[in-house]
C-alpha cells in the first residue's frame, strides 16, 4: 500500500529540463527564432523605406499612448471606487466589466464599439460616425486594454496603508481628498505599470482596431494591420521586418517595466 | 467631555460592541482590554471611521454620532504612526492645519516639547520609530482636536525608547486639556500615562480604580476562556 502510492507520487528529477524545457522552446521561443531567421536586408530596406510602414508605425504608437493615458485615467476613477465603495452596486458592475473584454472575442468587441459610436448614433459626425478614424482606433486599442490599468491601480490602492486614509479623514480630507492628496501621490509606481501594461496590451492589439478603426493604409493602419496586409499582398519579407519592430517595441516596454522595478525594489 | 452611550457593532454576526459606555472629561483616559475585543473598533467609531450599529457619540454635548470623520475634530493616533511618506515631516504636521485650525503658537509649542525642529524638513522613511510616533502624535494635534485617540502609539517602540516618550506623550496632551483615551497593552505604560483606568471585557467598558486592577481582571477574563 505504501509503497505504491509512493510510487504513484514518484516524480522524475528532470522532468523539467526533457519535458517543460524543449516543449517551451518548440512552442515559444522557435517561432520568434523563426521570424528573426526570416529577416532579409532587402525586406528590410524596402520596409524602412515604405511610407506607410512608418505611418503605422507612428498611428500606432500614438494611439496607443492616447489609449493607455485615457485608460489610466479612467483607472484612477476605479481605484477611488475600489478604496471606498468596495460594497456598492456599481463598483461590483465595474469589477465584472473589467474581466469581459479579456474573454470576448476582439472582434466582438469591435463590433459593439462600431455600432455605439458607429453610423447610427454619431453619423452627424460623418458618414460613419467615428468609425473608420484614428480617434477609433483609439477607442478600440482603450476597450481591451483598460481593464490592465483598472486591475493594476485596485491592486495599488489594495497596497496603500488604510491607516493613512483614516487618518487623513480625521485632519479635515473628504475621501476624494484623501484619495487625491495620500493615495495617489504614493502609487506612482502602480500607475507607471498600469500605463506600461496598458500601452503594450494597445499596441498589440489587431481584431478590434480593424473592426472599429479600419485597416487604411496611411490613415486608420497600425503595426499589427500593417503587418496582415503586407501578408495578404505577398510581401511576406516586408511583414517579416515590420513583426521584428513590434517585437522591438515589446522588448522595449518590458525592459522599461523591469528597470524601473529593479530601481524601487 | 466625550460620552458614549450604548455602542453596538457587529463584523457579520460577530458581535463586538454591546452596548459599550464611556465618559471622558479632561482627563487622559486609559482603556486595557485583551487582543481582538473590540478597542480599535470603539476607536475608529468615536474618530467616525466606521459606523456603530446603534448608540451615540456625544462631544462638548453635540452628537456627532452622524457625522464623518472630517466634520468632527477628533484627532487620531493609530497603532502604526500612517505618516504620509510623500510629504516633509513638517508637511506632515501641518495637514490638518489647512482649513485655518490650529494655531503657530501651539504648532511651535509641539515642535519643540516634541524635540522635532532639526528634522522637519525629513521625509518620514528617514526617521526612527520614536521620532514617527512623536511626528504622529505632533501630526494628530496642531489642529487642536477637541478630543484625542491613540491606538497602542507605541507599541512598536523600544522599551528604553518607551520610558522617556512616555512623559513627553503625557505632557504634550495635557497641554490640549481636551478628553483623551489612549488604548494600551501594557500595565507599566497604563500607570504613567493615565489618570483613571477603564477595562473592556464582553464588548462592555467599564470603570476601574488602577490599571493593575483592570489587569487582574483580564488574567481572570483569559483563564475563564482558556
Ligand atoms: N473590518 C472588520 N471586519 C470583520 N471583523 C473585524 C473587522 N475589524 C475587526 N474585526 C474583528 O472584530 C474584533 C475586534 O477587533 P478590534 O481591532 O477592535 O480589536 P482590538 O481590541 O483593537 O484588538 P488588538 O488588541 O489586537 O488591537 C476582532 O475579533 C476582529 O477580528
Ligand atoms: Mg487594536
Amino acid at each position: 500500500m505504501n509503497k505504491s502510492s509512493a510510487q504513484t507520487k514518484y516524480i522524475p528529477k528532470d522532468i523539467v529540463s526533457w519535458f517543460f524545457l524543449p516543449l517551451f522552446l518548440l512552442l515559444v521561443v522557435f517561432p520568434l527564432l523563426a521570424l528573426v531567421w526570416n529577416l532579409k536586408p532587402d525586406g528590410i530596406v524596402r520596409t524602412l523605406k515604405d511610407w506607410f510602414f512608418w505611418r503605422s508605425f507612428k498611428n500606432t504608437i500614438i494611439a496607443a499612448f492616447a489609449a493607455s493615458a485615457l485608460g489610466s485615467v479612467l483607472a484612477v476613477g476605479f481605484g477611488y471606487y475600489h478604496l471606498f465603495h468596495k460594497n456598492t452596486f456599481t463598483y461590483k458592475l465595474a469589477n465584472l466589466m473589467n474581466d469581459l473584454p479579456a474573454a470576448i472575442p476582439h472582434t466582438v468587441a469591435g463590433l459593439a464599439l462600431l455600432l455605439a459610436f458607429g453610423r447610427k448614433t454619431c453619423g452627424f459626425i460623418s458618414n460613419t460616425g467615428l468609425a473608420f478614424t484614428l480617434f477609433a482606433v483609439v477607442l478600440a486599442m482603450f476597450f481591451v486594454s483598460y481593464p490592465l490599468c483598472a486591475r493594476t491601480i485596485a491592486s495599488g490602492v489594495d497596497g496603500t496603508d488604510r491607516e493613512m486614509v483614516d487618518v487623513a479623514r480625521t485632519l479635515g480630507d473628504s475621501p476624494v481628498q484623501a484619495y487625491f492628496r495620500i493615495v495617489l501621490p504614493l502609487m506612482g509606481e502602480s500607475i507607471f505599470a498600469g500605463f506600461v501594461l496598458a500601452f503594450s496590451r494597445a499596441l498589440s492589439e489587431f481584431a478590434a482596431v480593424v473592426m472599429f478603426g479600419g485597416n487604411l493604409p496611411g490613415s486608420t493602419q497600425v503595426l499589427a494591420s500593417y503587418v496582415f496586409t503586407k501578408v495578404e499582398e505577398g510581401e511576406l519579407e516586408m511583414a517579416v521586418t515590420a513583426s521584428v519592430v513590434c517585437i522591438l517595441l515589446s522588448l522595449i516596454i518590458v525592459a522599461l517595466l523591469s528597470i524601473r522595478r529593479r530601481k524601487h525594489a | 467631555m466625550l460620552k458614549v452611550n450604548g455602542i453596538y457593532k457587529a463584523y457579520g454576526t460577530q458581535e463586538v460592541l454591546k452596548s459599550a459606555c464611556l465618559e471622558i472629561g479632561s482627563e487622559i483616559k486609559v482603556l486595557i482590554g485583551i487582543n481582538g475585543c473590540g478597542k480599535s473598533t470603539l476607536l475608529k467609531i468615536i474618530a467616525g471611521i466606521i459606523k456603530s450599529d446603534k448608540g451615540n457619540v456625544l462631544l462638548r454635548e453635540k452628537n456627532i454620532t452622524h457625522l464623518a470623520p472630517e466634520e468632527r475634530r477628533v484627532g487620531y493616533v493609530p497603532q502604526h504612526p500612517a505618516l504620509f511618506g510623500h510629504k516633509s515631516v513638517i508637511d506632515n504636521i501641518r495637514y490638518g492645519m489647512r482649513n485655518g485650525l490650529g494655531s503657530e503658537e501651539l504648532l511651535e509649542d509641539l515642535l519643540s516639547m516634541l524635540g522635532l525642529n532639526d528634522i522637519l524638513n525629513k521625509k518620514p522613511g528617514e526617521l526612527s520609530g520614536g521620532y514617527k510616533s512623536r511626528v504622529s502624535l505632533a501630526r494628530a494635534l496642531a489642529p487642536e482636536p477637541e478630543m484625542i485617540l491613540l491606538d497602542e502609539p507605541l507599541s512598536d517602540i523600544d522599551a528604553a525608547v518607551k520610558e522617556t516618550l512616555l512623559p513627553e506623550f503625557r505632557r504634550v496632551t495635557k497641554l490640549m486639556n481636551v478628553p483623551v483615551l489612549y488604548v494600551t497593552h501594557d500595565p507599566a505604560e497604563a500607570e504613567q500615562i493615565g489618570d483613571t483606568f477603564s477595562v473592556m471585557q464582553g464588548g462592555r467598558v467599564n470603570d476601574i480604580d488602577s490599571a493593575n486592577h483592570a489587569f487582574e481582571i483580564i488574567k481572570k477574563d483569559k483563564l475563564i476562556s482558556v
